[in-house]
């Protein structure tokens, strides 16, 4: 032959090759194309899980804003509501005062006014009486000028008692101590 | 100072091997030429009709045994890695894994690209087929040497120097061609892979000639002793490297390109877009 083109050798490159593809296939390209198939299939899985958790998160998220977004309208409602609602009780509460304040009012001036009369009336009545008194005692002194005197200092004194409310205080010319009594002594 | 002390005597030990080691080539015998004739050493070198070896009673070409332990070193590997290796391999890949890995998946991926349909068998016969031209390349580096039936010591040379292994291998990728051909379209891929009838002749010589060319260059180096240094840094490693990877990749390449080709699934085109094309190309005339 040609070359030096040998058929048996041919055959025998040729064994050679067969044995080396397939063992070459078997021991080393197989494994090896398997782990990294089984790594990426391990990458592709995490990948689709994160995925998943991400679009999740996103749907959660999308969620809670809606959701927080109707709760803020809500609260502004309620803010709003209340607002009003407190405006309305404000009001109520300052008429209500009001209203009290002048009942008080015109009772404490009706009181004042009974107060007034009760003792403008009591010391009617105690005039009355030191007049009264005075008249007797004068007739019963003999000195018309002392008669005077005392009832000057009883007027006096009636009159202060009657300014200071005590009505007790001056009830008889014999009790009270004015120019006469002292002149007697 | 320590470092500049530590460099003069580092390059001052490799000075004076040199020179040692050319005073011992001058004394032993400095103008030592083969006794064989240069152009018989390299019309062996092709034809090996006188430098054969001895297996088993049957005299083989040196290409012969450098295949066979080509082939048992990668298999050795492979075995070493799928026993040692391969268990320890972890998701985020270290240098080794990564290197093993790259490899694969560029095989993977070229037999992907190139043949989408049908990839998964020619992936392993590309890498399989890579790994042995690479290697056998390479191996013609090691110059391992075997003893020759007429005596003489032969470095074994790359297997696909030899025209039976280059024959060979073209043949295998032609046959895997025609099986891709077979299980993608049956007949019709047997048809398509026999009107390349020519590649497996011109896959083999491709192979013979570059391999070939190498080896005839590395005999002529090696064949004066003055040539033997420095000269082989790049003749012999540098350009080895260059066609070791050039091989692979146009054999890997072309093998997966045809094989995609004739494994691609037939479309029919239905009748009446047939007739209608027809017509309106006559209607153009």
């Amino acid at each position: 032959m040609p070359l030096n083109i040998n058929w048996q050798q041919i055959l025998l490159h040729l064994l050679n090759l067969v044995i080396l593809v397939v063992g070459l296939y078997l021991i080393l390209y197989k494994p090896v194309k398997k782990f990294m198939k089984k790594r990426e299939d391990d990458y592709k899985q995490r990948e689709d899980s994160t995925q998943e958790a991400l679009d999740n998160a996103k749907a959660k998220e999308e969620e809670y804003t809606s959701r927080l977004s109707a709760v803020e309208e809500e609260v502004a409602k309620k803010r709003e509501d209340a607002a009003k609602e407190l405006a309305k009780v404000r009001t109520e509460k300052l008429q209500e005062v009001a209203k009290e304040a002048d009942e008080m009012l015109t009772s404490a001036r009706e009181r004042a006014q009974k107060e007034h009369d009760r003792i403008i009336s009591g010391v009617s009545d105690d005039i009355k009486e030191i007049v009264g008194e005075a008249a007797e005692k004068v007739v019963m002194t003999s000195s018309v000028n002392d008669a005077y005197e005392q009832f000057l200092d009883a007027a006096e004194t009636g009159a202060k008692s009657a300014l200071a409310g005590k009505k007790k205080t001056v009830t008889s010319m014999t009790k009270t101590k004015g120019r006469s009594a002292r002149k007697k002594q | 100072m320590k470092t500049r002390t530590k460099k003069i005597i580092g390059w001052s030990v490799v000075a004076l091997i040199v020179v040692a080691l050319i005073v011992g080539i001058i004394l032993t015998d400095g103008l030592y030429a083969s006794t064989e004739d240069i152009s018989d050493v390299m019309q062996d070198a092709v034809l090996h009709e006188e430098n054969q070896v001895s297996i088993f009673g049957y005299n083989v070409n040196p290409g012969l045994v450098s295949a066979y332990v080509v082939t048992l070193i990668l298999l050795a590997l492979a075995a070493l890695i799928r026993i040692f290796a391969l268990p320890k391999f972890k998701n985020v890949p270290g240098k080794f894994q990564l290197a093993v890995e790259s490899i694969v998946g560029w095989f993977d991926k070229l037999a992907k690209t190139n043949s989408p349909h049908r990839n998964s068998f020619l992936g392993a016969y590309i890498f399989a087929a890579g790994c042995y031209i690479f290697t056998g390349t390479i191996f013609e580096l090691v110059g391992a040497a075997v003893v020759s039936t007429a005596g003489n010591s032969v470095a074994l040379p790359a297997p696909l120097s030899d025209i039976n292994g280059a024959i060979a291998m073209g043949f295998l990728s032609y046959f895997v061609i025609l099986s891709g051909g077979i299980a993608g379209n049956g007949m019709r891929g047997v048809g398509r892979t026999l009107k390349d009838f020519s590649l497996p002749i011109s896959m083999s010589f491709r192979l013979f000639g570059a391999l070939l060319s190498g080896l005839l260059v590395t005999e002529l180096v090696y064949y004066y002793i003055a040539l033997s240094f420095v000269l082989p840094v790049i003749v012999g490693v540098l350009f080895t490297l260059l066609h070791a990877l050039i091989q692979t990749y146009v054999l890997v390449m072309l093998t997966s390109l045809f094989y995609g080709e004739v494994s691609e699934p037939h479309v029919k085109v239905p009748k009446e877009k047939k007739k209608k094309a027809s017509k309106a190309r006559q209607g153009a005339k």
